[in-house]
């Protein structure tokens, strides 16, 4: 089987069906053979009343319920392990991009590619929206060193293997393909149109910007030192020791040459609480340097693409 | 080599490439002429490291030819101690000897490097005694060598030479990335190892570009720094957090001291406050010091990694003279 095609259903609406069978007909006139999978995340029976609007196209879709409400990268690891194409396509619950821009992204793909990453061009989300989105995406782009310009977009394409040799988890789906950039795998975007938006508009709820900005984080250190903590805390940790090493310094200067009493001076305390912040930072290193050394030794730094 | 019957893998010759189109031919053509006197049988495994050029045509092109060969193909670059690790992982047999892949180490020093094993050592280490490097590149790599000799327990002239021979249980679970494949021999001599070295030949690069520079030399040092740091906390985690917490444990008693000095002879306020604070923070970073070497022992004790307590059987039997079968049981640390 060429496609499957998981969608993640998670916030459920009356369009759904509709939006199903335009996506098999998008496939059934491509001619390749091809599966839906639907993995509904904690919707209640919402699935199944869709599904009797299915009717017609039962043998191709399968259809899975998640009891209560769970990750996405959880919905998308169990949709590939039911699933049985070997090119995946992952979407959210209602169309998002044009149908030609699907056919647009999946030929990309066939061209030479491991995963496709869509560019939303003329959006037509609220003004306010695409000013957040882009935010994030400038952020994400000069901190990551990608050159990604719409990782928010729920579409993504990908070879199986992307997500079988990729560690995703928690909400870490929209930067799989940063991820699968940084494990060797061959990342393309192409721009494609913008059809319909469903999600929250306006100002997110204050712990949503907190999650992203973890999120962001937690890729920052997952892709760049995961496999060597020591240098990351150690960094730190030599910073403000310097930083501390260079006030103590300073205040003996004063003290010896020009005579202004050290005891009752906030410097020297302020040195003192950087060198300690410092060498805590280190051992911390340390420590996660111990875990990775002694407990991971069974993951591979590598990731084979072919053995003859 | 008896290919009706064939007998159980002997020796695997693990070589990382990467971007070495013109070499690929010439290094495997090298490898087979050494292979010929070989009485045992033998894999060569090529391991492209993520090569753009056309390393890796190359080597399907000789795969269809050469029957020794096997090879692994990186998604990207990931560097040739990672390559190595995935070569060991691969490789069948119960030696497994390493070398470069841009024809500057001679096959011809393999049986050598084999003849020492036999001997009865588990590592044998090539030494470029006469090397045929720009000064550049010699010049780090001998203080690289002298700092690695003076803060491991194992001593050897040239821990970068690529050209090795390992006994194959030796290096089969060892963790390693970034240029740490000169920690090896440290890395198994902690389970015990016998670790010697014999000086191999060298020739001045031909094609291709070295892969060297300023910024390698850094990484060298911070890894070389990183990996002594490594080896001597985990296997003893409490204590190396212990002897950094001593210089903190002494500030607090110091200013714990004063403290209690600024209150009875009465100084200022400020001062006794400062002190105070000081014996805090201090006091702080101790207790921060302990607990992570209290976790640390946790971590290690419960991980898989046997070479920081368990001895280790490295040699099942040898058989001298060959019928006497000896067996060989050795305890790490002795």
């Amino acid at each position: 089987m060429k496609y499957s095609i998981i969608v993640l259903l998670e916030d459920p609406h009356a369009d759904f069906s509709q939006f199903v069978k335009n996506l098999h007909d998008v496939f059934a006139t491509r001619g390749d053979s091809f599966e839906i999978l639907i993995m509904a995340n904690g919707t209640g029976g919402f699935l199944r009343n869709q599904l009797t609007k299915l009717q017609g196209f039962n043998h191709a879709i399968k259809a899975f319920e998640f009891n209560t409400k769970t990750t996405q990268a959880v919905c998308l690891q169990a949709g590939l392990k039911e699933s049985s194409g070997e090119t995946i396509v992952a979407c959210g619950s209602y169309q998002q991009i044009t149908n030609d821009s699907f056919n647009q992204l999946l030929d990309a793909l066939d061209e030479g590619a491991d995963i496709i990453s869509p560019w939303r061009q003329g959006r037509v989300d609220p003004g306010f929206n695409q000013f957040q989105s882009k935010i994030f995406n400038t952020f994400v782009r000069r901190l990551l060193k990608t050159n990604l310009h719409d990782l928010s977009c729920t579409v993504k394409i990908f070879r199986k293997e992307v997500l079988e040799d990729t560690n995703i988890y928690g909400n870490m789906y929209r930067f799989l393909p940063i991820v699968a950039a940084q494990k060797g795998f061959k990342t393309k975007e192409i721009k494609c149109q913008h059809f319909q938006e469903r999600g929250e508009t306006g100002f997110y709820a204050l712990s949503d910007y907190v999650t992203r900005l973890i999120d962001i984080f937690t890729i920052f250190f997952n892709t760049r030192f995961i496999k060597k903590p020591l240098r990351f805390f150690s960094s730190v940790g030599l910073g403000s020791l310097l930083i501390g090493l260079f006030i103590t310094f300073y205040v003996f200067v004063e003290k010896f040459f020009m005579g202004h009493p050290v005891g009752d001076r906030p410097a020297l305390l302020l040195a003192i609480f950087f060198i300690v912040l410092g060498v805590q930072a280190a051992s911390v290193g340390l420590l996660g340097e111990i875990i990775t050394f002694t407990q991971g030794r069974h993951k591979k730094e590598y990731t084979i693409e072919k053995k003859i | 080599m008896n290919l009706t019957n064939p007998q159980p893998i002997y020796l695997s010759i693990v070589v990382p490439l990467y971007n070495e189109e013109e070499s690929v031919e010439k290094l495997l053509l090298g490898l087979l002429e050494v292979g010929r006197q070989f009485e045992f049988a033998y894999e060569i495994i090529l391991v492209d490291d993520g090569s753009t050029d056309r390393t890796w045509d190359n080597i399907e092109r000789l795969k269809k030819t050469t029957l020794q060969l096997r090879a692994i193909k990186f998604r990207r670059n990931y560097g040739q101690t990672s390559a190595m690790v995935a070569g060991f992982d691969y490789a069948k047999g119960e030696i497994i000897v390493t070398m470069d892949g841009d024809l500057q180490n001679d096959p011809s020093d393999i049986p050598m490097l084999l003849g020492k094993i036999e001997e009865g050592y588990d590592i044998v280490s090539g030494w470029r005694k006469d090397r045929k490097d720009h000064v550049l590149k010699v010049l780090p790599s001998r203080v690289a060598n002298a700092i690695i000799s003076s803060t491991t327990h194992v001593r050897l002239h040239d821990y970068g030479c690529s050209m090795k021979a390992y006994r194959a249980e030796c290096v089969k679970s060892l963790k390693a990335y970034g240029e740490m494949h000169r920690f090896f021999p440290a890395l198994a001599s902690m389970t015990g190892a016998r670790v010697t070295e014999v000086p191999v030949k060298h020739h001045s690069r031909k094609y291709g570009v070295s892969k060297y520079g300023f910024e390698r030399i850094l990484k060298v040092l911070s890894d070389i720094f990183a990996m002594n740091l490594i080896i001597r906390f985990s296997s003893n985690p409490l204590k190396g957090f212990v002897l950094c917490a001593v210089p903190f444990l002494l500030l607090t008693l110091f200013f714990g001291g004063l403290t209690l000095l600024a209150l009875i002879l009465q100084w200022t306020v400020g001062k006794a406050i400062f002190f105070m604070l000081s014996t805090a923070l201090t006091g702080m970073a101790v207790v921060h010091l302990l607990a992570l070497g209290v976790v640390g022992e946790l971590v290690v004790s419960t991980s898989d990694l046997s070479h920081t307590r368990m001895p280790e059987i490295t040699k099942k039997c040898i058989i001298t003279n060959g019928e006497e079968q000896v067996a060989k049981r050795k305890v790490r640390g002795a």
